[in-house]
């Protein structure tokens, strides 16, 4: 049976390291997503992920709620992109999907599809870092805004505020395409 | 005793009391003298201050214990060790592991630049380890490989997209040719030329998602 | 389902797309496990430098006494570290088998960086078979030195393995690289 995120923090907590690397493979990926779209690009999401699990294990101890490990990473994670600096968005990138899902998309409507995936990374930079930060916790992420205020610190008013101006610029930015 | 000598006497044992009794490492203490375990301790400092892996400088100090070298031998042994893991620590940039750290200082130890151990790293990113390609290529240029021949085959073969394990038969290879009595850049160049090639490492990143 | 108002199957597609799992490279988690490695080795000999923080310089008289201070003080400050066997096949462990052909030895052992080059490990000292002398022992993932030492005294690298460059010793090692078996 799995091991549950408090069990794991406790043994690595008592010098068992090679526990840490389960907490890693746990949230490596769900995590890698919200990082990406963050920073633009995948050499900077992987970089500040690995910053993130870095500085969470550096201050494991001070996790006061281990069974939500997941929800302290997160937040260590959202942190590390903010000081992150410039999005960089690489030109010409594909991101790395699932693969069933790019198969599918690939084969349905290939150009079409990596396109589309261009002008949302596109519209996503244009999005000033508050606004993007809202817009993937609350509709990517899906988190709810009393979660989005616990991991950002700001108040759930001015995250709402945030979202909806992230929707209508994204909205703006993107009018022009349509669903089928 | 004056009220000096108290003071002094009073410093020494409470400077004494930090000592924890069950940190004796008899080899350490037996073994080292203390103006050496005073200069690596320094050095351990001095390289975690820099970013640098410290079990490797604590691993070349055992290693000295473990064949009777003098203090002062490990010293400079630990020293050397340091100077060359900060200059690859450089080369390399910070997305090198520890690993990989340790392994292009033996290289630049065999005497490879570490400049063109960095350009290996900038042209593999973080698509592999170079951990083995850094060892082998250490292997091969002490065994006579010329630096530029080895330099040359391990790029090719990380630009190739060799695995570990053909990178593995490769130094076989090589190694055994040179006891056969071929020439070393000869054996090199030609081993990698043999060596499948697995999927080509790109410096555009986008090629690695079709 | 999104709450905004027109433009709604845009923004819904937007999600749609940006909802897509990011699958990270194999590698990732190996590299963040060697940084935090990394740490966990730092934290352990960490604790005997924080000793010496403690030892404030003072002017004056005692400026001589504090060097003496410090010295006695960092004596302990090397960690020690026993001589020990490599962990018992634990994650991120792979069993390696070292094996040497010396016909006339009496004895031969491993010992290397996994070991912290300790001389009495028991559990890295080859059993002999016809003069093929041979040990398998669970290796950390990384790369080691090593070398065997023949007859407690004769220090041999290993003829199968890349050589080990670092010869400040003036004695032959070889190189070892364990992969990461959890990956």
């Amino acid at each position: 049976m799995e091991s549950s995120d408090a069990e794991l923090v406790t043994r690595v907590l008592h010098g068992e390291v090679n526990a840490y690397g389960a907490l890693v493979s746990r949230y490596r990926d769900r995590y890698a997503r919200y990082a990406v779209h963050m920073l633009g690009n995948r050499e900077d999401a992987e970089e500040a992920l690995q910053d993130a699990f870095t500085r969470a294990y550096r201050s494991l101890a001070r996790c006061e709620e281990p069974e939500r490990f997941g929800a302290w990473l997160f937040r260590i994670l959202v942190n590390r992109c903010r000081t992150s600096g410039a999005r960089r968005v690489r030109r010409g990138r594909t991101f790395v999907h699932d693969e069933a899902a790019l198969m599918r998309a690939s084969q349905e409507h290939p150009a079409e599809q990596t396109m589309w995936r261009e002008e949302i990374e596109r519209a996503l930079g244009e999005l000033n870092a508050d606004q993007r930060e809202a817009f993937l916790l609350k509709y990517v992420e899906d988190l709810g805004y009393e979660e989005m205020s616990e991991i950002t610190g700001v108040g759930v008013s001015a995250l709402k505020m945030r979202v909806m101006r992230a929707c209508d610029r994204l909205r703006s930015l993107l009018r022009e395409v349509h669903s089928a | 005793m004056n009220r000096s000598s108290r003071g002094l006497a009073a410093m020494i044992l409470a400077a004494a009391a930090f000592v924890p009794a069950h940190a004796q490492d008899p080899r350490i203490e037996n073994r080292l003298d203390a103006p050496s375990r005073i200069a690596i301790s320094a050095l351990l400092d001095s390289a975690r201050a820099q970013g640098i892996p410290v079990e490797p400088l604590m691993q070349k100090m055992y290693e000295g214990l473990a064949v009777g070298a003098d203090g002062p031998r490990i010293v400079s042994a630990v020293r050397n060790l340091k100077v060359e893991m900060a200059t690859v620590h450089r080369a390399l940039g910070t997305v090198a592991t520890a690993d990989e750290i340790k392994a292009a200082a033996s290289a630049v130890h065999a005497g490879v630049p570490a400049v063109e151990l960095g350009k290996i790293k900038k042209q593999s990113g973080l698509r592999r380890s170079l951990t083995l390609p850094f060892t082998v290529l250490a292997d091969i240029v002490s065994r006579g490989v010329p630096v530029e021949a080895g330099v040359n085959a391990i790029r090719s073969l990380v630009g190739a997209g060799a695995k570990d394990a053909d990178i593995n038969d490769f130094q076989r290879n090589v190694s055994g040719d040179i006891e056969k009595g071929a020439p070393p850049a000869a054996a090199a160049e030609t081993r990698a030329k043999a060596v499948p090639a697995g999927k080509p490492e790109s410096t555009k990143p986008e090629q690695d998602d079709h | 389902m999104p709450e905004w108002g027109g433009g709604r199957t845009t923004l819904e597609m937007i999600v749609q797309e940006l909802q897509h799992p990011v699958r990270l490279d194999e590698s990732f988690e190996r590299r963040v496990m060697v940084r935090v490695r990394r740490l966990h080795a730092e934290r352990r000999s960490r604790g005997w430098v924080a000793v010496a923080s403690r030892v404030t310089h003072r002017p004056g008289w005692a400026a001589a006494l504090a060097a003496s201070v410090v010295a006695v003080v960092t004596l302990g400050l090397i960690k020690s570290r026993p001589e020990s066997a490599p962990n018992n096949g634990g994650v991120g462990t792979a069993p390696v088998q070292f094996v040497l052909v010396a016909p006339n030895a009496r004895s031969v052992a491993v010992v290397g960086d996994f070991n912290n080059w300790g001389l009495n490990d028991s559990a890295l000292v080859a059993t002999n078979h016809q003069g093929v002398w041979s040990v398998t022992a669970p290796v950390p993932a990384g790369v080691h030195r090593y070398a065997f030492l023949v007859n407690g005294k004769q220090w041999v690298a290993d003829p199968s393995a890349p050589r080990s460059t670092d010869d400040d010793f003036g004695m032959p090692s070889s190189a070892l690289v364990v992969e990461d078996s959890t990956r």
